[in-house]
């Protein structure tokens, strides 16, 4: 057989692109913007295969399907992962369909969670590092767990964790990690810290790379609802209901009702119907109410907004509100208020 | 010897392996291989013997492997290590 040598290289140029697009899109894959790097290996002029990386996340692996099975897609993700590790990633995800699944795993990647049309793997073993970095957080007894944005944390989250914790022996209490929101995560972690300290049966964690993240669930924070976000919701709940959960030897997991957002409201209603299969109880507690309605993080950002600060008490607990009325919070303060005079 | 900063070296083609090493306090192997089952002893042997050879005490070693031989392992290993700013 004759050697040939194909080169991969970066795909910047207009015409390398939309070749790529084109390719990815007779893969039956939708090309995506938002990549930060594209790589194709071309032979004898013409592009055979590409992919890219957004993040963490190895996304568009797209070969023709006469140069399929051989070496190609290892030099595709190998370069991938190369670059990830330079930008400083040690663990990546892929989504893909769940007949290729074997392939990936070929190369170590291990399978995280798997729904009808896709699988989600992970390379680097980043899932098993996180759990046996908290291993000290397992606690014997019956657990339960929130999982949280906090942004900012309110009287609502204040209720909904005091409530789970008065259900369950432990109650685990996880902060999305992702810094995708208007306060950062520290600030949300320590916002939460100090609005929960008084309750003692109370762990506080970061759901890293796991647990609504942009890795499991990318559409969470864009706040689309579509038949997308329904598969990523879905691989999300899986993961935490086949791996994460009885790592801590979590049984419930609480949420609050949801009256407004209607991705939140899906979330909810994927917990509902997979939760249970695994032997995980799903407790919806009713959202505490102010005076004027109900209590939730987007009307204390909207009051914010609206430079009504004087309100923020009756929806935020003192913690909260120190912080909100200080100067560290200016920026937010107003971003926000820029944001409302210029939607 | 001591790493200076992360190193890797390899590939993820099959006979080959990637290799990463970066700074820690203790020794850590971490392996993961299509053929854990079988060889998991003999490449953690390996890489053992490569980490004497050249006095590494502390590091996290992570290698992700698809049938690699013995010169393999070793070749990536100390490419790897370099790498890290690790050997003299």
């Amino acid at each position: 057989m004759e050697e040939i040598i194909n080169v991969i290289t970066q795909l910047t140029s207009g015409a390398d692109i939309a070749a790529a697009k084109s390719l990815i899109e007779r893969s039956g894959l939708s090309f995506e913007e938002g990549f930060d790097e594209l790589f194709g290996i071309h032979e004898a002029g013409e592009l055979i295969a590409v992919g890219a990386r957004a993040g963490n996340i190895l996304k568009m692996l797209a070969i023709e399907p006469s140069h399929q099975g051989g070496s190609i897609v290892g030099e595709l993700v190998t370069t991938l992962v190369m670059r990830g590790f330079d930008a400083g990633f040690d663990t990546f995800f892929i989504y893909t369909k769940p007949q290729y699944a074997t392939t990936f795993e070929a190369m170590n990647f291990n399978l995280l969670a798997s729904q009808e049309k896709v699988v989600l793997l992970e390379y680097g073993n980043g899932l098993k590092r996180w759990l046996t970095a908290n291993s000290e957080a397992v606690r014997p007894g019956v657990n339960g767990a929130v999982v949280v944005n906090c942004n900012p944390f309110s009287f609502g989250h204040r209720y909904l964790i005091e409530s789970a914790a008065r259900q369950v022996d432990n109650l685990y209490v996880f902060i999305v990690r992702e810094d995708r929101s208007l306060f950062p995560f520290d600030v949300r972690f320590r916002l939460v810290r100090e609005g929960v300290r008084d309750i003692s049966n109370v762990i506080l964690l970061d759901t890293s790379n796991y647990i609504v993240s942009s890795a499991t669930f990318p559409t969470y924070f864009l706040k689309k609802d579509d038949p997308v976000a329904r598969i990523q919701m879905e691989l999300d709940v899986t993961l935490f209901a086949s791996r994460i959960a009885p790592f801590f030897g979590i049984t419930r997991r609480f949420v609050g009702t949801e009256p407004c957002c209607k991705l939140t409201d899906g979330y909810n209603d994927a917990m509902r119907r997979i939760l249970p299969v695994y032997g995980i109880e799903f407790v919806e507690i009713e959202r505490k109410q102010a005076s004027s309605g109900v209590i939730s993080a987007s009307r204390v950002r909207e009051l914010i907004g609206r430079n009504e600060l004087s309100q923020l008490n009756e929806y935020v607990p003192a913690s909260t509100l120190a912080f909100l009325l200080s100067a560290e919070a200016e920026p937010i303060r107003k971003q926000l208020q820029l944001s409302r005079s210029n939607p | 010897m001591k790493l200076q900063k992360r190193g890797q070296a390899g590939t993820m083609q099959s006979s080959d392996l990637m290799v990463v090493v970066e700074p820690a306090d203790e020794l850590v192997i971490e392996i993961e291989s299509t053929v854990k089952k079988q060889f998991e002893h003999l490449i953690r042997a390996k890489l053992e013997s490569v980490l004497a050879k050249h006095g590494a005490t502390a590091g996290r070693i992570s290698v992700s492997d698809r049938g690699a031989l013995d010169y393999a392992i070793e070749a990536r290993l100390e490419a790897a290590l370099q790498r890290a700013g690790g050997l003299s």
